[in-house]
């Protein structure tokens, strides 16, 4: 989905693996991303948005509680709010390196940029949903009604952001239509390498803590350059306990990083709290 | 030519068809049209493309006045962009802005009180309506018979309103009960100064907090923010003292938890614990309260009524007497702020005995400039709730404010502006205030008229209330302001001084105490009520918008029904499970189906229940939503601040 | 026009009371589908029970469930066509039938269950292929696979109605017929190739892609879907004549037709059963942990342990009762061996369905529950009435059993 309009050589000193980390330890889960996100991508506006399992939010801001852990009383519990996108996954099969949803797409309407990011093609869609059903981060959003923006509610409208159909899936793409308006403008003025300053999506750039942050991954100067956060001990991410392995035997995490089964997303939270990193990252018998 | 068979002729016609047939499926017309049936059938909005613009503003919901840009595509705006500072407040300006349900015009009631019919009216015509009321009360001798209401956000319209209230002569000035109302109370009983509270949360080092939610949009949340990431890098330390497992509760170095309405007991224990170590006030009465501290709270009895552990005190104590900066910081909530003077008192001691009082990285007093004060000859109610149980007046006006919904007495207040008073609303969206209004003045949403031009006929309130103001004979000399640039020149500057002497309202403590055991110990009610708030609802303000209902998670709101949550304890007590319906009754009455969420975060002996819910009035969006809790929630006015303390409420459940 | 409807009279009077209710059942059901398929098509899915974490839901299990039953078409073909195990050819007819309307089901519950059936021809024109030779999507794979077998079918399916008396007569047709015979065998061949590719497909494992969920992703369950196919879709295929039989009163095949094909069935079921206990055995101790998680974890919910148990006991009464001569002899050990059979591959999919969609993604999420809406089961119910309602239709009009005519017409001395 990126840079294929722009001429090629023109671009290719702007070459950029976009990913994010969320300070979980700052994250006061106060909504702002949410909402941010909502108007920037033109989320449907419905009377009554309750039903939480069919509601269209591309960042979905969950709690988190260790309540359900063996042992675990009023007084020690925890809550925590964790700002939810897509995680942009990599892939991680080294002959195959693709995020769960693009393998499945029978219509290549998703896909995976050479930025790193994961591409949803709204009037692609053909509705199927097998993509909902590979992800295990319940990124994706399927359009179970018609989306509705009542009235003047379609005055806030974002143009740059197509408004989808009633039944077809639509996703976080890390607002990478900013990315191709900012790097337009830039191209236009005759500059070529843009970063994270000109390109920060609507949940980052609106968060009050600075939890948020955004960059490119492989940038030694970025706030989210990889091989720093791997190195990070706060750093998990989803669902995973393969960041933790990294340390604690590193055997297994070599031969983790060769097997297709993690997504390896580029989406990393940090957290000192011991709970919250267990809770993210493994799932234990509760 | 030859004669073609009959034969040929339906050979020629059908291969013309089947040539056609392929032709047309290859040339990809049907799968066009289908592309354009697919659109056609699903009527996919497009938003209006043009050209893109920023305009810079400032966000004036707070003192803080967080700089934004606005992105507008033609005319429209379409984004703000906050650039990591402030609040979630902002975001959600653009809903405001474009709601569907913004009031266009004035409106002028033309059904029963209560009834929300309007017709529309010209600004002129209100506005000459309006101060021919307050003509006729000036003229008759009624003044004191104007009130006016304004809610805890309008700063600048706030001020307008109660200088011609004043101006008027009328002492009847109010605003809906928030941290800054309820802890300039306490200083006028304790320090005897004008003011709010002010902590230094940017120089503390290590913050106490006794129930208020800090980082949850508490007091001015994009200062609170900052202080938060402050905290993080200085390695303060930060303790919260909380009924429920909120998330300032888990965001802080430590969660100690309390049972419910039992901070002011614990803040007299650690008093206690303070003084054993040897520390002294200076303040006024320090001997008479302290032998109250002494006597009556031992850490084994705060421990026994607050749940919280000898040594825990102790621990406490140590850790605040030892910290070079401390503070302890009293108004339990997040938006919405309930605390009795009492409490604040108790809490202000614990700085007075730490030497925090009036010093940088302590605790300070702030006033916000404001337009000077005006004269008047005439005693009012000590606060809103006061006012609603005691006063009366003929004209009312509401300004950005909702107290039927959000003050105890909402219900009581209905009632009074049922009564032949006349009643002027001043607000974006009509609410179940507005609802009772004779007159309805459209204002305009927070970035409207700067950076954003004004929708439909809204007007600023302060241009508003400037316009009544000069309509009304004989006030031309207090209000020599043409608009509201020259008003906001003037007022909101903080101005931070330091706090003075300190006095101990010994007799007040004691009173309150004697009411507290009393409370604590009712067998009727034998839970307690806590109220929490979801992210983002506050109060009930941010209801109407519908991305903020898209962030309620999965046991908030379910279609229209609320749930309260309970810990597995209780539950098991009351004979409830996850999902029953529930009735919850207090002594001022009952309300009915909510569904019950079981969760370790609550406290045992506490149903859990957020507020902000139940609107009659507030769009579609908000309306019939949930239920309002405040409605059965404790209605005992504090005498000082005359709002009414509804944070602990006792309560059953059937 | 009189003399039609007169007819029609005629011909439902004919019908005897039991078979008059289960006709006017099924056409109920049908006119339900219809309605209910209105508003699907027009209002969309919302008003299914399915969400953003049940993403697929009775529709899909139908669809797998008739995919694998119905995938008892190739396996029957390949072992007449191929193989030339000739004593199945009685019950080939009705295999075809069967095939082919399990697949016009797949599709049209397909196109119910994408939110945008008016784009459902996107499969063809922008399929996922990838780079290489293979398509990347399972999902283009199985919509090509389909599509072709579903061609494939209706070939072997056309002359059926082309033997029919009045079809017979006709020289161009009986000569159309003959030829079309002639090239089953390459039909079968080609069938056996595709469904074999889409079988695996189905279950999520061709080019293991599914590989986020650690409930579904195992690299051999390709294989085990394909073993799954041949063992209840055998099943299946002597179930429903077995049926049509019994509310016929005749013996549409010859018994030592239906035994051969119990035989094979048996078989496949044993190896069915020992895929399924190593693909159990991987999944614990090999792929499952891989996703940090514990697979008796993850068979906790609403649709875990039972349903793999009940699906391994249900599988165990094929194995016993099709391996045993004498007891598939008897016709009622033999039925249940059917229905057993046959609901134990049709668990299978349920297990893959609906207890992989109800297992959480998160730790401090809990398993979901799933209630399929009206819209949904009468869609699914009528489904099945329809695909009912020709069979019958076939096995009256058509000769769908060639053994009846040339057993002499309604030989109804056979066994019961």
């Amino acid at each position: 989905m990126s840079g294929q309009e722009a001429p090629k050589k023109k671009v290719s000193d702007m070459k950029r693996l976009w990913g994010m980390s969320i300070d979980l330890d700052k994250c006061t889960g106060c909504g702002a991303c949410q909402v941010a996100c909502s108007q920037e991508n033109n989320m449907p506006i419905f009377e009554d948005d309750s039903d939480l399992p069919k509601r269209v939010v591309f960042l979905d801001l969950m709690k988190v509680t260790n309540e359900m852990d063996k042992g675990a009383k009023f007084g020690d519990v925890k809550v925590a709010y964790l700002p939810k996108m897509c995680m942009q996954c990599a892939g991680n099969d080294p002959d195959n390196p693709y995020p769960p949803c693009v393998s499945v797409c029978p219509v290549v309407a998703t896909d995976i940029g050479d930025d790193g990011v994961v591409s949803q093609i709204w009037s692609r869609c053909i509705g199927c949903r097998y993509c909902q059903a590979s992800c295990p981060y319940e990124a994706r959003v399927f359009h179970w009604w018609k989306p509705v923006y009542e009235g003047s509610f379609k005055e806030g409208l974002n143009p740059d952001v197509s408004v989808s159909s009633r039944g077809a899936v639509v996703k976080c793409t890390f607002c990478s239509h900013i990315w191709k308006r900012e790097r337009d403008r830039m191209i236009a003025k005759g500059i070529t390498d843009i970063n994270a300053v000109q390109y920060t999506p609507s949940c980052v750039s609106s968060c009050p803590t600075g939890a948020m942050k955004f960059g490119d991954l492989k940038d030694p100067r970025s706030p989210v350059y990889e091989e720093k956060l791997r190195r990070d001990p706060r750093a998990v991410r989803l669902v995973h306990s393969i960041d933790e392995l990294r340390d604690t035997n590193p055997a297994e995490y070599d031969r983790r990083m060769k097997i297709k089964q993690f997504p390896n997303p580029k989406v990393w939270y940090l957290t000192g709290s011991e709970w919250l990193r267990k809770k993210l990252s493994v799932f234990e018998k509760s | 030519m030859e004669k073609l068979e009959r034969r040929e002729v339906i050979m020629m016609a059908g291969g013309a068809l089947a040539g056609a047939t392929v032709g047309t499926l290859f040339s990809g017309a049907p799968f066009l049209g289908l592309q354009w049936l697919v659109e056609w059938t699903q009527d996919q909005f497009v938003p209006a493309p043009g050209e893109e613009k920023y305009l810079q503003g400032r966000c004036l919901l707070c003192p803080s006045a967080c700089a934004l840009l606005v992105r507008m595509i033609g005319n429209r705006a379409v984004k703000v962009e906050t650039a990591n500072t402030g609040c979630y407040k902002p975001q959600l300006a653009i809903q405001m802005l474009y709601h569907p349900e913004r009031i266009k015009n004035p409106l002028k009631r033309i059904g029963k009180k209560g009834s929300g019919k309007f017709a529309p009216v010209s600004w002129e015509e209100a506005i000459k309506d309006i101060a021919a009321k307050i003509d006729g009360l000036r003229s008759s001798g009624n003044a004191t018979r104007i009130a006016a209401v304004s809610g805890s956000a309008a700063f600048a319209s706030g001020e307008i309103l109660k200088r011609l209230v004043r101006a008027s002569g009328s002492p009847n000035v109010y605003s809906e009960p928030c941290l800054n109302t309820l802890s300039a109370a306490a200083t006028r009983l304790t320090q005897g100064q004008s003011g709010s509270i002010y902590y230094d949360f940017e120089n503390a080092d290590f913050i106490l907090s006794f129930g208020a939610r800090l980082v949850e949009g508490w007091g001015d949340p994009g200062r609170m923010n900052k202080a938060l990431v402050g905290w993080k890098e200085r390695k303060a330390r930060y303790v919260q003292i909380d009924t429920a497992c909120t998330r300032s509760a888990s965001m802080a170095d430590r969660w100690v938890p309390v049972n419910a309405g039992t901070e002011t007991v614990l803040a007299l224990g650690i008093a206690n614990q303070l003084i054993a170590m040897g520390r002294r006030s200076g303040g006024a009465n320090f001997a008479q309260w302290s032998q109250i501290v002494i006597n009556d709270y031992a850490p084994e009895r705060v421990a026994e009524i607050t749940g919280v552990g000898v040594d825990a005190i102790r621990e406490i104590a140590r850790e605040f007497a030892s910290a070079r900066n401390p503070i302890a910081v009293a108004g339990r909530g997040a938006s919405a702020v309930s605390s009795s003077t009492v409490e604040f008192a108790a809490v202000q001691a614990l700085n007075s005995l730490a030497g925090s009082l009036g010093r940088r990285g302590g605790v300070l007093l702030v006033d916000y400039a404001g337009l000077g004060e005006v004269a008047v000859n005439a005693a009012g109610a000590r606060g809103l709730d006061d006012f609603i149980k005691n006063g009366a007046a003929d004209l009312i006006f509401i300004n950005e404010a909702n107290p039927v919904h959000r003050s105890v007495y909402g219900k009581a207040f209905a009632e009074k502006l049922k009564k032949d008073t006349m009643v002027v609303a001043l607000l974006p969206l009509l609410n179940d205030s507005a609802a009772y209004a004779d007159y309805v003045l459209p204002t305009i949403s927070p970035i409207e008229g700067e950076p954003v031009g004004p929708r439909f006929r809204a007007m600023h309130p302060v241009d508003a209330l400037l316009a009544i103001a000069k309509a009304v004979k004989g006030l031309e000399s207090a209000f020599p302001w043409t608009g509201r640039k020259d008003v906001f020149s003037l007022i909101g500057r903080q101005n931070v001084k330091a706090a003075g002497n300190f006095t101990f309202p010994v007799e007040l403590f004691k009173a309150y105490l004697a009411e507290f055991s009393k409370k604590i110990g009712d067998k009727n009610y034998p839970l307690a009520l806590l109220p929490i708030e979801a992210p983002m609802v506050g109060d009930g303000d941010g209801l109407a918008l519908p991305y903020v209902l898209k962030g309620l998670d999965s046991v908030t709101l379910t279609g229209a029904k609320l749930w309260v949550m309970m810990n597995p304890e209780t539950a098991k007590r009351e004979g409830v499970s996850e999902g029953s319906r529930i009735d919850i009754e207090s002594a001022r009455g009952e309300i009915g189906s909510v569904k019950v969420h079981i969760t370790k975060t609550i406290a045992p002996g506490a149903v859990a229940i957020p507020i902000g819910f139940g609107h009659e009035f507030y769009t579609r969006y908000a309306e019939d939503k949930g239920v309002n809790a405040k409605e059965i929630m404790s209605d005992d006015i504090d005498p000082i601040s005359g709002a009414a303390d509804w944070w602990f409420t006792r309560v059953k459940i059937s | 026009m009189k003399n039609f409807i007169e007819l029609l009279r005629n011909e439902w009077n004919s019908y005897s009371k039991n078979t008059q209710i289960a006709l006017y059942v099924l056409f109920g059901l049908s006119a339900l589908f219809v309605i209910f398929a209105i508003q699907i098509l027009f209002w969309g899915l919302g008003y299914t029970d399915m969400n953003n974490n049940f993403a697929m839901g009775l529709w899909i299990i139908g669809d797998l469930g008739l995919v694998a039953l119905g995938g008892g078409a190739f396996f029957t073909g390949f072992l007449l066509y191929i193989l030339r195990v000739d004593k199945l050819n009685p019950l080939i007819n009705s295999t075809v039938l069967l095939g082919f309307m399990c697949y016009l089901f797949t599709f049209i519950l397909l196109v119910f269950d994408i939110g945008q059936p008016l784009r459902a021809w996107f499969g063809y024109a922008y399929p996922n292929w990838g780079p290489g030779l293979l398509p990347i999507s399972m999902l283009t794979e199985v919509v090509w696979c389909l599509t072709l077998y579903f061609c494939v079918l209706c070939v072997e399916l056309i002359p059926i109605p082309l033997k029919h008396k009045i079809m017979d007569n006709i020289p161009f047709f009986r000569y159309f017929g003959h030829y079309l015979h002639k090239l089953m065998w390459i039909m079968a061949a080609v069938g056996t190739f595709l469904s074999f590719f889409h079988q695996g497909s189905l279950g999520g494992g061709m080019w293991g892609v599914l590989y986020g969920k650690p409930v579904w992703f195992r690299p051999h369950y390709f294989f085990l879907a394909i073993v799954a196919a041949t063992a209840g879709g055998t099943a299946f295929m002597m179930l429903i004549p077995k049926i049509a039989g019994k509310i016929m009163k005749k013996e549409v095949a010859p018994k030592e037709t239906f035994m051969t094909l119990a035989r094979i069935s048996g078989v496949m079921f044993v190896f069915y059963l020992i895929f399924r206990l190593y693909d159990l055995y991987s999944l614990t101790v090999k792929y499952v942990p891989l996703a940090d998680r514990s697979y008796a974890d993850i068979l906790g919910g609403y649709y875990g342990w039972w349903v793999v148990i009940a699906e391994l006991l249900l599988c165990l009464v094929p194995i016993v009762v099709f391996n045993v001569a004498k007891l598939r002899e008897r016709e009622k050990y033999y039925m249940a061996g059917l229905i057993a059979g046959v609901s134990a591959i049709s668990m299978s999919k349920v297990e893959a369905v609906l207890h992989g969609f109800s297992v959480p993604n998160f730790p401090w999420k809990g398993f979901t529950v799933y209630n399929p809406t009206i819209q949904e089961w009468f869609i699914f119910l009528g489904s099945l009435a329809i695909m009912t309602l020709v069979y019958m239709w076939f096995a009256r009009y058509l000769p769908l059993f060639p053994h009846l005519h040339k057993g002499g017409h309604g030989d109804n001395k056979a066994h019961t």
